[in-house]
């Protein structure tokens, strides 16, 4: 976590200090990035609540999902999220939010049928440990290297067949289209790494949800039935909701923005099949 | 993480891992007569703490350790007890007794049992139950929370609902003797749970 986190930083630096060097005009491509991605991190729970079709549920409509949130919340001294629920038969969850005390964790219907009260229960200690983590904003920050890269990328890339087309001759024109291609080489590679930074914090983050939710519950081994009830029929029912999730997520630039949706099978998790061993083996070392 | 969370100054509320404070716990005592003479809400003699079902041996052996604890102080006082399960995969340990003092001590070294066990995050809340002085209602608690080490009222009205106005009236009254849990939003109601 701190390694990958000092990694990008790393990363950005040296990007930064390119950039200096070359004193180029990208400082306001790089602002108007910054705000985009602090935009999609403000309105992150709305945008995701949004488009999965979760509603905000009371007391009366899901008491029992309620008192397992709350129970689980009080003895680990965490504020409750607004719950929310989604009319799906996919079984899934999500947590999304800017922090702790404006979270939402959404279930779907769908779960709520094929789990049981525990195997209910640990999933949801899973999505309060990511909001305890603050993942949604340590995925943003993250994808803050990569989002920037990629403006610049395509800058420098529309900027330089410009550059060498309409130059003002001379020297000048040779020096600022090296320029450019250092700017392009630097960008793709920052891109590259962070990508690739970004899977491995947001696969460590699902391990540390899954401990968490350990943890919380005192029995690694519910959601680890959980995991594989949701990966099980994830498998065999294939519906639109999927391409809806794809649609979600390529407006997110990274998957995971869209919350930290547990069972899902793309690179931002770990293979389903690991995370059960490890919760089994979590179980097997407590007796 | 540190530094974030004082970038983001979130500081205001932490997990409370491993205190166990006795103290707040028989703050009760005293609190307790003064339901009784400002409210006249009564003990019943009945409480309950709760305690999240945890995997494998160890824990199953605190559970067995407590067991033989409160035989040995059912022995030595009017002090009764039983275990039952609720279907959020919690245990209830009930105690009864005539003396307020008995009950909450053996909560306290329950309590503490568990906490050595180093189960202290699966303790719930230990819930003490009051009725009202003709004896009719008895379904007034008071909650107390192992992680914010705080009561709260928690008043039935009917089956599934709660009577706000008798909560804050006991908020009202035994506030300043206990170590009281202000903020509303953290009274969870525990329904369902016959003593």
């Amino acid at each position: 976590m701190f390694l990958s986190f000092a990694i990008l930083g790393l990363l950005y630096v040296i990007f930064l200090s390119v950039l200096a060097y070359l004193g180029l005009g990208f400082v306001p491509i790089t602002i108007v990035a910054g705000l985009m991605i602090l935009a999609q991190w403000y309105f992150s729970d709305r945008i995701v609540l949004w488009s999965s079709g979760a509603k905000i549920v009371t007391r009366d409509q899901f008491p029992e999902l309620h008192d397992l949130v709350e129970r689980t919340v009080a003895r680990n001294n965490l504020p409750k999220p607004k719950i929310a629920v989604i009319n799906t038969r996919m079984p899934n969850a999500f947590a999304t939010g800017k922090g702790p005390r404006s979270s939402v964790v959404a279930v779907t219907t769908g779960l709520i049928d094929i789990l049981d009260t525990s195997e209910l229960e640990s999933v949801i200690a899973h999505e309060l440990t990511h909001v305890k983590n603050r993942d949604v904003l340590v995925l943003t920050l993250a994808s803050l290297f990569s989002t920037v890269a990629w403006y610049l990328m395509q800058f420098g890339f529309y900027g330089g067949l410009y550059g060498g087309g309409m130059g003002y001759g001379g020297n000048r024109n040779n020096n600022s289209a090296g320029a450019m291609l250092i700017v392009i080489a630097v960008a793709m590679l920052t891109w590259i790494v962070s990508f690739l930074v970004i899977r491995a914090i947001s696969r460590y983050r699902e391990y540390a949800a899954d401990r968490g939710s350990a943890q919380m519950t005192g029995k690694p081994i519910k959601l680890a039935n959980a995991l594989m009830k949701i990966s099980g029929t994830m498998k065999n029912i294939p519906t639109k909701d999927l391409r809806q999730k794809e649609g979600l997520n390529a407006f997110f630039i990274v998957p995971a923005l869209s919350g930290s949706t547990i069972g899902n099978l793309f690179s931002t998790h770990p293979p389903v099949q690991k995370r059960v061993e490890k919760l089994m083996e979590m179980e097997a070392s407590m007796s | 993480m540190n530094f974030f969370k004082r970038l983001l100054k979130n500081t205001s509320y932490h997990v409370n891992d491993y205190i166990i404070d006795s103290g707040s716990l028989f703050s009760l005592s005293s609190a307790q007569i003064t339901l009784e003479t400002k409210l006249n809400l009564k003990s019943t003699g009945k409480a309950a703490l709760g305690l999240k079902n945890v995997s494998g041996r160890i824990f199953a052996e605190t559970v067995e350790e407590i067991k033989n604890f409160l035989d040995i102080s059912k022995r030595e006082s009017d002090l009764s007890y039983r275990l039952m399960n609720d279907s959020y995969d919690y245990i209830w340990i009930v105690f009864q007794s005539g003396k307020v003092e008995d009950i909450i001590s053996s909560i306290s070294a329950t309590g503490e049992i568990v906490h050595d066990g180093g189960f202290s995050k699966q303790l719930f809340v230990a819930m003490f139950q009051f009725s009202n002085y003709n004896g009719k209602k008895n379904d007034h608690y008071l909650v107390y929370n192992y992680a914010t080490n705080k009561f709260y009222p928690f008043v039935l009205l009917s089956k599934n609902e709660r009577d706000n106005k008798i909560e804050n009236e006991i908020m009202e009254t035994v506030s300043n003797e206990l170590p009281f849990e202000r903020d509303e939003s953290l009274w969870y109601p525990i329904w369902n749970l016959t003593l």
